[in-house]
């Protein structure tokens, strides 16, 4: 067995509406394994389906061996889990919650003990952990929620959008922490974003979109296959970028007043000078990025973005 | 480590919790202090001289025991109603604030989840009926050690069997001021009508004699399913049974077997 993951061809609906349409992928063991995608792309649902919560219409998953379909049990030993919205009682301490989360896996009394100060230290909520977890911060919450996930020393980690809804300093300490968990754990680790920037470091990125994967593989190589170089035109009104369209069809409009243009059909000049002159704020060239992967493979940009102008180095905003 | 140890170990995690949860709120302790005290001190205490008749200037009354001892064990049946169907907040705050999920992807099975947390709330819900017991002395209802043995057990079963319908009960109800309302039209009718304020015969004291309660009544308190565990109680406290003494044990344990399966078989479909 060489991956700690296998999905199969999932498929999977609510209430009529595909969520999921024919997903296989698979993890290989020490990984980081990004899924990106927009939100509604059906990211929730392919985690929900990995740490067994929901059943897909039909495809296989398997965790560390287990068929997670049939031992649903079995495979849940095998992971953590950090869920897009909290899932501690803010009711209890810190400790209380790990404490908790230990009984419930089964791990005797000094086993927890152990762990539980191991986990604390790692997210540094030593100091914190006799507070009820109702006078945390967000970013607390989240290294908590990781803490827990840990404790009976899962596999593979899974993280649902982990740094959604924190400020951009709390989003950097989040992945500092997951950093840190990979280099001295060797852990397997699989996170959902829509924050691009954020994938820059995975091993292996999987763009999924209308409940289909429609590109993976690493950073670099996605970029390579499918970064085109694109001009991004900002005009002065409506109307020019309506013409900017109509002169190069494969153009795509990306807001109000931008539109980008493969640079290999389009010179920055021409836009500074004949029809255009004067109704053009400003020509840039954009590098490919996972962005412009994004942009090449489904004609849209990813809504949201965590930083905007961040976007080119999120590899360097994190170190 | 056996897989036995290991479920226990899960059991006794959602249990603790359950009991953690308990003791830090407040709302809850305060409403099962005051609501014996409200019920017995005043209510059993201003009720308890018509209940003999001695308004007329004569002591009628057939039944050696008073209006406060008649009270008590509903009384204590009372507190256990309300905790256990007010569980179903807990229920419905862990579902709706996400807690279950931290739950539903521990390798714990899903019956061994719902028994921890059908235990746990049945416990909370057994201390406060205990809170009533202590009140016994003002009641005039005196216990040897047996029989606070056997009255704890009828307890926690009663608790067991209404825990599970209060969990029954939150899994149809989308928010806590539904909630709020469901136990309001449930706990106090149910309570009302099982023979808890008044015996289900009026010729009890020859005063009462002259008076009969109306049929549809006399229905309601024999369809209530309370009316038994509020009887069997009576038995075992101040040793007066209107049914036989095996009927309210009989029910009790259908109400917690009957409302656990359906309690489970509702977590397992969700």
């Amino acid at each position: 067995m060489t991956h700690l993951i296998s999905a199969r061809d999932l498929r999977a609906s609510y209430s009529g509406k595909v969520a999921l349409d024919g997903v296989s992928f698979d993890i290989e063991e020490g990984a980081s394994f990004a899924l990106l995608g927009p939100n509604g792309a059906g990211k929730t649902t392919l985690i929900n389906i990995l740490c067994t919560l929901h059943r897909p219409d039909s495809g296989s998953v398997s965790v560390a061996g287990h068929d997670a379909l049939r031992y649903p049990r079995r495979a849940r030993r095998n992971i953590g889990v950090v869920f897009q919205t909290s899932s501690l009682d803010d009711r209890l301490t810190a400790r209380e919650n790990l404490e908790f989360h230990g009984l419930v896996h089964g791990l005797p009394g000094r086993r927890r003990e152990t762990r539980i100060r191991q986990v604390l230290e790692l997210v540094g909520l030593e100091e914190w952990e006799d507070d009820v977890v109702r006078t945390f911060s967000g970013g607390m919450r989240r290294r908590l929620e990781i803490a827990r996930a840990l404790m009976h020393e899962p596999k593979i980690l899974f993280l649902d959008e982990p740094t959604v809804g924190l400020d951009a300093q709390t989003r950097q300490q989040i992945w500092q922490y997951l950093d840190r968990l990979r280099r001295e754990w060797s852990l397997t680790v699989l996170t959902t974003t829509h924050y691009i920037e954020e994938v820059e470091d995975a091993d292996v990125v999987c763009i999924i979109d209308h409940g289909k994967i429609i590109a993976q593989g690493s950073p670099e190589r996605l970029k390579g296959e499918y970064g085109r170089r694109w001009l991004q035109v900002d005009t002065i009104d409506a109307a020019t970028l309506e013409d900017v369209q109509a002169r190069f069809p494969e153009a795509q409009v990306i807001g109000v007043r931008s539109i980008v243009v493969p640079a290999e059909s389009a010179d920055p000049e021409m836009f500074r000078k004949g029809t255009f002159e004067g109704k053009i704020m400003e020509v840039r060239h954009r590098e490919p990025t996972l962005e412009s992967v994004f942009l090449s493979l489904t004609g849209r940009e990813l809504r949201d973005r965590a930083d905007p102008g961040k976007v080119a180095n999120g590899r360097g905003e994190r170190r | 480590m056996s897989e036995f140890a290991v479920l226990l170990r899960g059991v006794y995690g959602v249990w603790l919790r359950e009991i953690m949860r308990a003791t830090r709120d407040r709302g809850q302790l305060i409403g099962g202090v005051s609501r014996p005290l409200i019920w017995l001190l005043i209510l059993g205490v201003g009720l308890n001289p018509y209940f003999r008749g001695e308004v007329y200037g004569q002591v009628n009354y057939v039944i050696p025991y008073t209006y406060l001892q008649f009270l008590f064990p509903a009384v204590i049946v009372l507190n256990i109603m309300y905790t256990s169907i007010q569980f179903a907040v807990s229920v419905i705050w862990d579902r709706e604030f996400g807690f279950l999920r931290e739950v539903l992807v521990s390798p714990m099975p899903r019956s061994m989840i719902l028994l921890g947390k059908v235990l746990g709330g049945a416990t909370v819900a057994t201390l406060h009926g205990c809170l009533v017991l202590l009140l016994a002395r003002f009641a005039d209802v005196t216990m040897g050690v047996d029989q606070i043995a056997m009255a704890i057990g009828l307890m926690f079963m009663l608790s067991f069997g209404l825990t599970s319908f209060g969990i029954l009960l939150a899994a149809r109800v989308r928010s806590f001021e539904g909630f709020g309302v469901f136990s309001n039209t449930l706990i106090l009718p149910l309570y009302f009508t099982s023979s808890s304020v008044f015996p289900l015969d009026p010729s009890l004291s020859r005063t009462q004699a002259v008076t009969s309660y109306p049929e549809w009544l006399v229905f309601l308190v024999r369809a209530n399913p309370i009316t038994y565990a509020v009887d069997a109680l009576r038995g075992v406290l101040i040793n007066f049974h209107q049914f036989p003494p095996t009927a309210g044990l009989a029910v009790i344990a259908g109400m917690c077997v009957l409302f656990f399966a359906a309690a489970l078989w509702d977590f397992n479909r969700s």
